[in-house]
């Protein structure tokens, strides 16, 4: 079978190589066939008849033929020399199509390594927070103040507001609904119970996992990237000591403050509604709010609080660790460590909820 | 200077207090490399970034194409760093984008040249810089000297006839710097292009320059070619090239 052969103009540059590139590709050209391009005559390329070169060679190589260049010599044979790599065909890609059960075999395997991973840091976090101070194997208290710092008391404001502004709203709504049964008073009862069983906790794990998870993914995470984690895994510390430990535990003391804070927050909320809005004394308003307090209910978001602290930490860090790829994958951890936070709390709250449920019953 | 391509004249900057440039001047001459050398932290990383505008000089001008680009505005100075291509030393590719893309994004943002073309220069780019086929790898999958080529390839993708280079050899193994000198080189000698390229490796300093600056704390203590470095009796540049140590180690960040 002969080739075709093609002679390449004495200047290669963008309009004669479109020019070629259209000639080249009007013609049929047989499966198997060889493109020889005469290059002769050609005393210049530049940089963008170059890849016209490129981009005929391509076309060639997706019809099964292939480019031939032949008679080059000079500066444009030492520059075909240096794109020659471009020119060669490229090499097929793997198939990324999997059948169904190697896609469920993957995504179990991955979600089981996963699973593993996260089981071991908690391990170990409980272990390095919990008994290992004990046996005088080293915390960084120092660092446990800073982290109270920064997790509670810079959040008090965002916590008290939020939670504040929630029982401003619920005591509107609530009181829309009962004010044709004349019992208006019972607000305060469900603001009380509200807050103190659901309301509270969860308004400000909420915040505290935008807040505070969201920022131990960034600095865990930004922290791997830049091998500061192989680092201290290098001078043969603990990262679980050195890092998670101390959060952990200071997240496990604020969280149940920042409750209490977010509880009482939420009863001012709704007593602005009671006292300016629906007319009554605060003493009344204050003395319902109480007889509504019960025992059982200030427990179930107070416990609540404890656990919500340890997923959080534990979410936070556990995705900060797992990384992978630089600041794309650290944006990406971030976002998917405040998804599972707040997926975590509804199921932890559910958990709470049933158990309570049949418990009180 | 008859054809130079970019001139610094008597250039001073300051961070703050610290004055880092002190009356720098010299000349780029079109279709040669020119080294900026000196000691780390004399100022030539800072040199490089006033002289694509990423910084302003205190006093002093840089003059392309015939203008002090301290006076330009947005879009001239947009437009002469179109000019100008720039490899930084930790090659300053967009993580969130695979290899090709990377390449590819002065071709589609500034849209200068035919569609169809764009993965054919971003293969011949890489071609260039021996990364062919590198197209779909992520940054985070490349080495360090594969991510240097890369973010060469993207400095040469819109055919700047200068290209700054700032450490390229740093932190490479011998071999892989090497390879990276034979690059610079060729992409010199076939396509014309003008480096300007800080190092203090004088390896690739001896394999690669046609002209040399050395800086010491922010002065220019010698201007000339590697002849001119064999028979100077600058006594810091012979210290320099003999790889001999001072009788303390200066502190820089006092």
């Amino acid at each position: 079978m002969s080739d075709v052969r093609v002679a390449c103009p004495r200047v290669l540059d963008v309009e004669t190589g479109r020019a070629l590139f259209d000639a080249i590709s009007g013609q049929r050209i047989e499966q198997g066939r060889i493109v020889a391009l005469d290059c002769a005559e050609t005393e210049t390329v530049d940089s963008q008849g170059g890849a016209w070169l490129i981009a005929i060679a391509e076309h060639l190589h997706g019809r099964q033929s292939d480019l031939h260049i032949e008679g080059a010599h000079g500066d444009v044979a030492e520059y075909l020399e240096l794109v020659a790599p471009g020119l060669a065909p490229m090499p097929a890609k793997e198939r990324a199509d999997q059948g169904l059960f190697e896609e469920i075999g993957h995504y179990t395997l991955a979600w089981g390594g996963e699973a593993r991973d996260f089981l071991n840091l908690c391990i170990d976090a409980l272990y390095w927070t919990i008994i290992a101070p004990f046996e005088g194997r080293g915390f960084r208290w120092g660092l446990l103040i800073e982290e109270i710092h920064e997790m509670g008391a810079r959040a008090v404001r965002i916590v008290a507001l939020m939670n504040f502004l929630l029982g401003l709203i619920i005591a509107m709504l609530s009181a829309k609904q009962v004010e044709n049964f004349g019992v208006t008073i019972y607000v305060a009862d469900l603001i009380m119970i509200g807050f103190a069983r659901e309301l509270a906790s969860i308004m400000t794990a909420v915040v505290v996992s935008a807040r505070t998870g969201a920022a131990i993914t960034a600095e865990i995470s930004t922290m791997k990237v830049q091998e500061e984690i192989d680092a201290l895994r290098g001078m043969g510390l603990n990262v679980t000591q050195f890092l998670v430990a101390p959060k952990l535990l200071a997240l496990i003391i604020v969280m149940p403050c920042l409750t209490v804070i977010g509880l009482i927050a939420g009863i001012m909320g709704g007593a602005l509604w009671g006292v300016f809005i629906l007319d009554f004394q605060p003493s009344i308003w204050f003395d319902e709010t109480l007889n509504a307090a019960y025992l059982d209910d200030l427990m179930q978001g107070f416990l609540k609080s404890f656990v919500f602290a340890v997923a959080i930490a534990l979410i936070g860090c556990h995705n900060g660790l797992r990384v992978e790829g630089g600041s794309r994958g650290v944006g990406l951890m971030t976002t998917r460590s405040v998804v599972m936070d707040i997926f975590m709390i509804i199921c932890i709250d559910i958990v709470f909820a049933v158990i309570f449920y049949y418990l009180v019953a | 200077m008859a054809g130079a391509i970019i001139e610094v004249e008597n250039l001073v900057t300051h961070y703050g207090e610290k004055k880092i440039l002190d009356g720098v001047s010299f000349a780029v001459p079109a279709g040669e490399i020119s080294l900026v050398i000196g000691g780390s932290g004399c100022g030539k990383t800072t040199l490089l970034k006033h002289m694509c505008g990423l910084l302003k000089p205190t006093a002093g001008r840089i003059i392309h194409d015939g203008r002090d680009i301290a006076v330009l505005d947005e879009d001239e100075m947009a437009r002469m760093q179109r000019d100008i291509g720039i490899a930084f030393q930790s090659s300053g590719l967009l993580n969130s984008m695979t290899v090709g893309d990377n390449v590819a994004l002065p071709l589609r943002e500034y849209g200068t040249c035919d569609k169809r073309l764009i993965n054919a220069i971003v293969r011949m780019k890489l071609s260039l810089v021996g990364l062919a086929g590198a197209e779909d790898l992520m940054p985070d999958e490349l080495s360090g000297g594969m991510r240097k080529r890369a973010g060469l390839a993207r400095a040469i993708a819109l055919d700047p006839p200068l290209v700054y280079f700032d450490e390229p050899s740093a932190g490479l193994d011998p071999i892989m710097a090497s390879g990276l000198d034979e690059v610079i080189l060729k992409l010199k000698r076939v396509l014309g292009i003008t480096f300007v390229i800080v190092t203090h490796e004088l390896q690739s300093i001896r394999k690669i320059a046609d002209r040399i600056l050395m800086l010491d704390e922010g002065r220019a203590v010698f201007s000339g070619t590697l002849e001119d470095v064999e028979r100077t009796d600058v006594e810091r540049v012979r210290q320099f090239f003999e790889r001999r140590p001072d009788a303390y180690i200066t502190q820089r960040n006092v």
